[in-house]
């Protein structure tokens, strides 16, 4: 079956839906919330390259979200680099710590590689809470001097926002680019039977780490973006697991190993959390709600929104990827 | 049968709806109570607070009473009719909030909803110096004044920030005032060690409080901070008892620091005096029993402290507020359980505000910000002073710790009595440990 060009271009669309908003309305509450979102589909979307394409589920996708959010901070407030290229520093930290952990780690398989992930995740914090070049347990704190000289915090949260959009719009594509090639392709075999894939002649561990370097780059850009607006960066807050375990979440309701399916799926399990937070109503139960949907979701299309939509809709195959 | 199991399901969902509604429409964050109406002879108009309260999450216990506090300063403030301002307007107040779950990821997002579609008037901070940091940036930006409480950390306000006022003593003298106390105590006390947790918190609060040991002339014996979740502080208690130190300062919170006064106790470490963060002032404390006996530890207010509208006249500077009993009578009546310092703080956030606005005299946010900034003032809470110097702008200068120490009364119970400063001290202090 030959694939249709909107399996492109409806991811792409999609974003820029939810990216060109806010510039449309020039509205400061329309950009925080896309932000949000845009942050949310980022990670899955990056997230789903290792697990999804690859098979691999890594609860450890927010060490480089950490990372790179503390290495930008320190380049930023601390030595004065300019803004996109500390963001490009902290993408660079986090592939270069993913492509030296995962020639190790990624020989295991299953539990125990979800496992290490969570090990990588406390060790990378117990680091940094020894490391003082980074301000220790106390962590880092922006001065004000460095926003002014961006234009003051208006603009550096407008600013972060086009940089987070052009982000995610990157790692839209580059997931597309990697689930059509034949890269992905040996991704995708590998995810289906390691050992066969192996036996075909796919070099594997070279597939492997390639891939975790990728999914670990964009975290990183991710990471230093948003802790360069929230002017303060502490251990704590960098490498909360809850958000690898929500990453997770995103990619499997929207459809893992597909590409526009963690980007719904970031979008609809965000707008939901920001609904139920902020809705008169339901704020005071807001997570038994967020709860009970997930549970329904989950119950009734465990292969996600995109994988029950191509198996109900045949039709969908040729544009949905 | 497929179709039964979707029935039920939704069922099951659509009850849990229904309950919340029912649940959620009494919550005093709903709708506001006070509509701006048009009295005949006087304008009233009714500013909205915002915040962000941590309703889940690791920080909703001290989140939640900072928020009563807050909550119970409005009701009072509307009950009394309001501030009223010289050209006859009446200023009432409304609260708008929302859940931030003790993370920083939706903070920003948050206060910028609370600014722009609840057209928050002024904003209250979140609780602890992480999530208030984000928040800042916000206030910032539209220029808002932001007063914030449960955020001790001193790094916020050293950035520059001109419309952040903090409530709370800063992190570098939380345990100052313990070093002032111990020498005048014992001046041939000189080995001091400090054992804490490897927190944001704790480790800038013994940082600053090393510093200010040396400057008086302590021989600082150890220096070692723990892990969050330590249970084990026998080698802890060994490099104390090998280092000489006749002082132990330091802990983290509540868990680990109760934790370690009770090993301390049954190791029967041979010190002076034992001095820690967070958990010393909380009543469950008492649990330790005589492990609990003598130890000492910082508060930002406790239910004993005196200050009084005298105490104000002898500094020269105005006092404001309810007195301390007026406060707890209210705040035990209202929900039935003691205030703790986060629930004090929460209330003072909303008196200095009012404070501000009635010495402006306007409702504008810069006038309150210029009105804040020559605040100096005594409350129930303590003497409230901000720094207005560039480098620390809205760094509060005024207030100062209190420190307690667990006594015994008559009965041979257990009560927390306040042993520092002198001024405000309803008993003498233990002095050495009875080891």
């Amino acid at each position: 079956m030959k694939r249709s060009l909107w399996t492109l271009i409806l991811p792409v669309l999609v974003v820029l839906a939810v990216g060109l908003y806010p510039l449309l309305t020039q509205q400061d509450v329309h950009r925080e919330t896309s932000f949000t979102l845009l942050r949310a589909v980022a990670l899955a979307a990056s997230l789903n390259i290792i697990l999804g394409f690859t098979g691999y589920v890594s609860f450890g996708h927010v060490v480089f979200y950490g990372l790179g959010g503390y290495v930008a901070f320190y380049l930023v407030a601390q030595k004065g680099w300019p803004f996109w290229s500390a963001v490009l520093m902290g993408g660079l930290a986090a592939a270069l710590l993913a492509f030296l952990i995962g020639a190790g780690i990624l020989r295991l398989r299953g539990a125990y590689f979800a496992l290490v992930t969570i090990g990588v995740n406390e060790a990378m914090k117990a680091f940094i809470y020894n490391f003082q070049p980074f301000g220790g347990p106390v962590g880092l704190t922006m001065n004000f001097a460095v926003y002014r000289a961006y234009g003051g915090p208006r603009a550096v949260l407008w600013m972060t926002y086009h940089w987070l959009f052009i982000v995610t719009l990157i790692v839209v594509v580059v997931s597309y680019w990697i689930r059509a090639s034949k890269f992905g392709l040996g991704l995708l075999s590998i995810r289906e039977d390691e050992d066969a894939a192996e036996v075909m002649g796919v070099r594997t561990s070279w597939f492997k780490t390639w891939a975790f370097t990728l999914s670990a780059f964009f975290p990183g850009l991710v990471g230093a973006i948003f802790f360069f607006r929230n002017a303060s960066i502490e251990p704590h807050d960098a490498f909360p697991l809850h958000v690898s375990i929500e990453s997770i979440v995103m990619v499997m309701l929207g459809g893992q190993g597909t590409v526009i399916g963690p980007i719904l799926g970031g979008i609809g399990y965000q707008w939901m959390r920001v609904f139920l937070l902020t809705n008169r109503l339901l704020k005071n139960i807001q997570l038994a709600v967020a709860g009970a949907l997930l549970l329904i979701i989950v119950l009734f299309i465990p292969a996600g929104l995109v994988g029950w939509l191509r198996r109900r809709l045949p039709a969908t195959r040729r544009v949905l990827l | 049968m497929k179709r039964l199991l979707w029935l039920s399901v939704l069922l099951v969902f659509g009850m849990g709806v229904l309950v919340g509604c029912k649940k959620a429409t009494p919550a005093p964050t709903e709708a506001p109570k006070e509509q701006p109406t048009e009295a005949p002879q006087a304008k009233e108009i009714v500013l909205t607070i915002g915040f962000t309260e941590s309703k889940t999450g690791r920080l909703n216990v001290s989140s939640g009473r900072q928020a009563k506090g807050l909550r119970l300063w409005i009701k009072h403030i509307n009950e009394a009719g309001g501030i009223k301002l010289s050209d006859g307007t009446v200023v009432k107040f409304q609260e708008a909030s929302y859940d931030d779950e003790s993370s920083k990821d939706r903070v920003q997002e948050l206060y910028t909803k609370l600014i722009t579609e609840d057209n928050a008037d002024f904003l209250i901070s979140p609780y602890s110096s992480g999530l208030t940091a984000a928040a800042a940036v916000i206030a910032e930006q539209y220029e808002k004044v932001m007063i914030t409480t449960g955020a001790a950390s001193d790094s916020i306000y050293k950035q520059g920030y001109m419309y952040v006022f903090q409530i709370y003593t800063p992190a570098s003298r939380y345990l100052t005032g313990a070093i002032d106390m111990l020498k005048e105590t014992d001046p041939n006390l000189k080995k001091v060690a400090f054992v804490y947790e490897q927190a944001k918190f704790s480790t800038a609060v013994v940082e600053a409080a090393k510093a200010y040991a040396e400057e008086q002339g302590y021989e600082v014996v150890l220096f070692e901070g723990y892990p969050s979740d330590t249970t084990d502080f026998g080698p802890f208690i060994n490099k104390i008892v090998e280092s000489g130190a006749e002082a132990v300062l330091g802990g983290g919170h509540f868990q680990d620091g109760s934790t370690f006064a009770r090993q301390l106790y049954e190791k029967q470490a041979p010190v002076k005096a034992v001095v820690l963060l967070v958990a010393p002032p909380e009543p469950d404390f008492a649990e330790l029993g005589e492990a609990a006996f003598g130890i000492i530890g910082p508060s930002q207010w406790e239910p004993q402290v005196q200050y009084t509208p005298d105490g104000a006249k002898e500094l020269g500077i105005d006092w404001y507020g309810p007195s301390n009993e007026e406060f707890i009578k209210a705040y035990e009546a209202e929900y039935n359980e003691e205030p703790s310092y986060h629930s004090a703080g929460g209330y003072a956030a909303g008196i200095i505000l009012e404070y501000a606005i009635k010495k402006a005299d306007s409702v504008d946010p810069q006038k309150v910000k210029e009105a804040l900034e020559a605040t100096d003032v005594l409350t129930f809470f303590g003497r409230i002073k901000f720094d207005t110097s560039e480098e620390a702008h809205g760094l509060q200068i005024g207030h100062e710790m209190v420190y307690i120490q667990w006594q015994k009364d008559d009965q041979g119970n257990l009560v927390k009595q306040v042993v520092w400063p002198k001024e405000g001290a309803t008993a003498e202090l233990i002095y050495p440990l009875p080891r």
